[in-house]
């Protein structure tokens, strides 16, 4: 049986009257490259700052490798990487002393971080410009720094709220190579992405939120088999008005699943009828 | 000036940015900090108020004094501080300035003359605008209390002064934030305000000097200075006054023309920036594309910190990183220097203030170390305002905030140490070396003063943070909270240490300030000690807090 890597057990978070993360129950085993999907708003970026310890949860328990984050948060944060939403970079150091700071952050010693920093550099491409500060890097290369500084002490687990955001094609390629070479070494990876064919391309396992809730969970596989039989169902029961067949034999795409999970009903004719 | 003329549309979008920005304020209030603030900004206020009321009855007073005896030309002495303050106050106190970003208007479908109004009036909203404006009310009221019927000449004259003034601080701003928007020029500019900075600080004990020693030559100096004087903005202004109420109207409405000349020149300087920040400059920095890789990159090892774990030594080499890519931060460490300096060149015989350290030259140490604890204070009161977003590293880094405020309150007391010696050293030099029994009762009284400003500041730096913008201007580099708490933090301090190492000298007993020092030290100790152990808890339920305030953008 494969070990869990991240379980919540209902992980809930408001936000005064705003329930935003309601009695979240997630399971991520060991070595699954996870995405975390749900439609602006849903709670992603809360819940992954919960997991992270950048945000308290208001009820549930968390735990990292089967430690508890609210008794353990040292211990737990030794053994993950995270890039946040802001990336938490500190703008008026160079790459190098960022990616040098934050390896003996993370408890390496002197020579390991220095040695670990160059070739970190030297994989991302960031070692050209060693006198720039961070704050003078473009976008992309602050995500690509940002990646190389969550993954210099070699963790279990790593968080990457909207990885892909704003960066090219290129960059996008680093960042993916890296993320493979992880999961084939045995580290679990957890994003969140709007970038949904990224997200189909790269994992192995879905769950999908939406208003707070966890609405799906699972393989690729078992949520579009899960579509697929609602859907049919459905039409059998002519029960829910507006659903429509799967035609048989074509394989439903990731955004076809969210969009059938979540639902994006068209707006209708009559709004907004002065627009054009 | 048909740039000037607003469209249609200019009255609601000006409306809706009013409303914007009082929505602001009040959603602010939601949370504590927001409450906090108010209050603070509440005393400030009442500061303000009193020393723009004050102010306006002094100068008011001064101006019916010179109106009435005939002197209205002397009015030119009340102008001068009025122009001066209005001008520096803004630049020296930026915590209690809030320029306004308008950056983010551009979006919308503005018309340039709604930018520049907007730009202009939102610009203005500072304790600066206000204090002067009620000086120069204080002093058109003056006016017209000795000469009733100057009063519509005087009022015209100041206003447009004040409006001068206004673009003015305008032009300044906008002008200092493009050289701002580059690292390489914000370095530099802060050097040169620096340097102008301690030229001011000369300007007292060399004026001082020269008036003393001959006083012939002074006035020869003054004689020549007159006439330029009577050409800028307050000496117009004065001069369009005094040769109304002598009727000399022609040569009046000439000063005043004059001051409208440099209203249009500054105005252009003023929408020279403002056009191109409305076309949509951007200042960002780049990189250079590099085409060339040289290979693999070595890497040195971070620093080692004997007897601390790695995290605080990387911390610790982090923050003397910052320190040395901040240029002016730099300058200001070698300030208790200069200011032993001014005290030196003040003649003893002046009975000045300033003299007071050549009467009494084994106090030199103790003042120069003082001064050199207040320099600190930008650093201590708001340890994570420079770190903005790096703020979310310390949360998801395996590290405990003890540790991390443990490491910055190290480096902070390693740069006062620094400059502790650097003023050993230069009282040695300018006054003479300092007495075995003074230089530990001043390290003593400045252990305690360490103590009781980490511990504080740590506090607030937790509570009240604000982010630390380097490439802006004039917005706040501390909460009010902040600063309104440091002050009074300071404040007893000094008055406490200043009390006991005076009251140990008159008795004769040194070494009783020492004692008296350390056993204050030692509760200070505890005082810290116990706040830091709470560190992570206070961190904890400040998270939020702390990332929303330093990750904004």
């Amino acid at each position: 049986m494969t070990a869990t890597a991240i379980s919540t057990e209902h992980l809930t978070r408001r936000f005064g009257d705003l329930l935003a993360v309601d009695d979240v129950n997630l399971r991520v085993a060991s070595g699954q490259f996870f995405g975390f999907l749900g439609p602006n708003g849903a709670g992603k970026s809360t819940t992954i700052k919960m997991l992270t310890g950048l945000l308290a949860p208001s009820a549930g328990r968390i735990e990292i490798l089967g430690l508890g984050l609210a008794e353990n948060p040292v211990e737990v944060k030794r053994q993950i990487g995270v890039v946040p939403e802001g990336m938490a970079l500190f703008g008026r150091l160079t790459g190098a002393e960022y990616l040098n700071f934050a390896g003996r952050m993370y408890g390496l010693d002197r020579e390991t971080a220095a040695k670990r920093a160059s070739e970190l550099l030297d994989f991302m491409q960031l070692a050209d410009q060693p006198q720039t500060l961070v704050t003078d890097y473009s976008h992309g290369m602050q995500k690509k720094l940002a990646l190389a500084a969550a993954v210099i002490h070699n963790p279990k687990i790593l968080f990457l709220d909207e990885p892909f955001e704003g960066v090219d094609a290129i960059a996008s390629g680093t960042l993916k190579a890296m993320l493979q070479r992880m999961i084939t070494h045995g580290a679990t990876i957890f994003l969140t992405s709007h970038v949904l064919e990224i997200v189909e391309r790269l994992c192995s396992h879905v769950a999908i939120i939406h208003r707070g809730k966890l609405v799906a969970q699972g393989s690729l596989e078992e949520l579009r088999a899960g579509v697929e039989a609602q859907a049919a169902g459905a039409l059998a029961a002519n029960a829910a008005p507006g659903a429509t067949a799967i035609p048989s034999g074509e394989k439903l795409t990731l955004e076809q699943i969210f969009l059938r999970i979540v639902g994006g009903a068209p707006a209708a004719e009559q709004e907004l009828s002065w627009l054009g | 000036m048909a740039w000037l003329r607003t469209p249609p549309e200019a009255r609601g979008q000006i409306a809706a940015i009013a409303k914007v920005r009082w929505q602001l304020f009040v959603n602010s209030l939601r949370s504590l900090h927001g409450r906090l603030e108010l209050v603070s900004r509440g005393f400030i206020g009442l500061g303000f108020a009193f020393a723009g009321f004050g102010g306006g009855f002094g100068l008011g007073s001064a101006a019916w004094f010179f109106v009435s005896s005939g002197r209205a030309e002397w009015l030119a002495l009340l102008l001068w501080p009025v122009f001066m303050f209005w001008q520096l106050f803004p630049l020296l106190a930026t915590a209690f300035t809030d320029n306004f970003d308008s950056s983010n208007l551009l979006r919308f479908p503005l018309s340039y003359p709604s930018f520049f109004l907007i730009r202009l009036a939102y610009g203005s909203l500072d304790p600066a605008t206000a204090l002067g404006s009620l000086w120069l009310t204080g002093i058109a009221l003056g006016i017209g209390y000795a000469r009733p019927q100057l009063l519509p000449w005087a009022a015209l004259v100041l206003a447009a002064f004040a409006v001068l003034n206004i673009l003015i601080g305008r032009m300044i701003f906008a002008w200092v934030e493009r050289w701002l928007a580059r690292r390489r020029t914000r370095e530099i500019l802060g050097v040169v305000f620096f340097l102008i900075l301690i030229s001011f600080q000369f300007l007292g004990p060399l004026v001082n000097h020269f008036g003393k020693g001959s006083p012939p030559a002074a006035g020869h100096i003054v004689s020549q200075l007159l006439p330029l004087e009577r050409l800028l903005p307050p000496g117009l202004a004065a001069a369009a006054i005094a040769q109304a109420m002598r009727a000399e109207f022609a040569a009046a409405f000439g000063a005043f023309l004059l001051l409208g000349a440099y209203g249009v020149v500054i105005g252009w300087l003023l929408h020279l920036r403002l056009r191109a920040q409305y076309r949509g400059e951007n200042l960002n920095e780049a990189v250079a594309r590099s085409t060339s890789r040289n290979g693999k990159s070595a890497i040195r090892p971070g620093w080692k910190l004997p007897g601390f774990p790695a995290s605080v030594a990387a911390i610790f080499e982090k923050e003397f990183r910052y320190l040395s890519r901040s240029g002016p931060m730099l300058f200001t460490m070698i300030m208790p220097v200069v200011v032993l300096l001014i005290f030196r060149l003040t003649p003893s015989s002046s009975g000045n203030a300033d003299a007071f350290l050549v009467r009494a030259p084994d106090l030199a140490f103790p003042a120069g170390a003082a001064y050199a604890l207040l320099v600190l204070t930008n650093l201590v009161y708001n340890n994570f305002g420079a770190d903005a977003a790096g703020i979310q590293f310390f949360f998801a880094a395996p590290v405990r905030f003890r540790e991390i405020l443990l490491a910055k309150n190290l480096a902070h007391a390693a740069v006062l140490a620094l400059e502790t010696i650097l003023v050993w050293l230069a009282v040695c030099f300018v006054f003479r070396r300092p007495s075995l029994d003074v230089t530990l009762a001043t390290l003593a009284g400045l252990f305690f003063a360490l103590l009781v400003n980490l511990t504080v500041g740590n506090l607030l730096s937790l509570a009240s943070p604000k982010k630390i913008d380097f490439g802006t201007f004039g917005r706040q580099r501390a909460s009010n909270t902040t600063v309104f708490a440091s002050f009074g933090v300071q404040i007893a301090v000094f008055v406490l240490a200043a009390l006991t190492l005076l009251a140990a000298r008159r008795h004769g007993e040194i070494w009783l300030a020492t004692l008296i020092f350390l056993a204050l030290a030692a509760i200070a100790a505890a005082a810290y000690a116990l706040l830091l152990s709470r560190a992570d808890q206070m961190a904890l339920a400040r998270r939020e807090t702390l990332i929303a305030e330093l990750s904004r953008a």
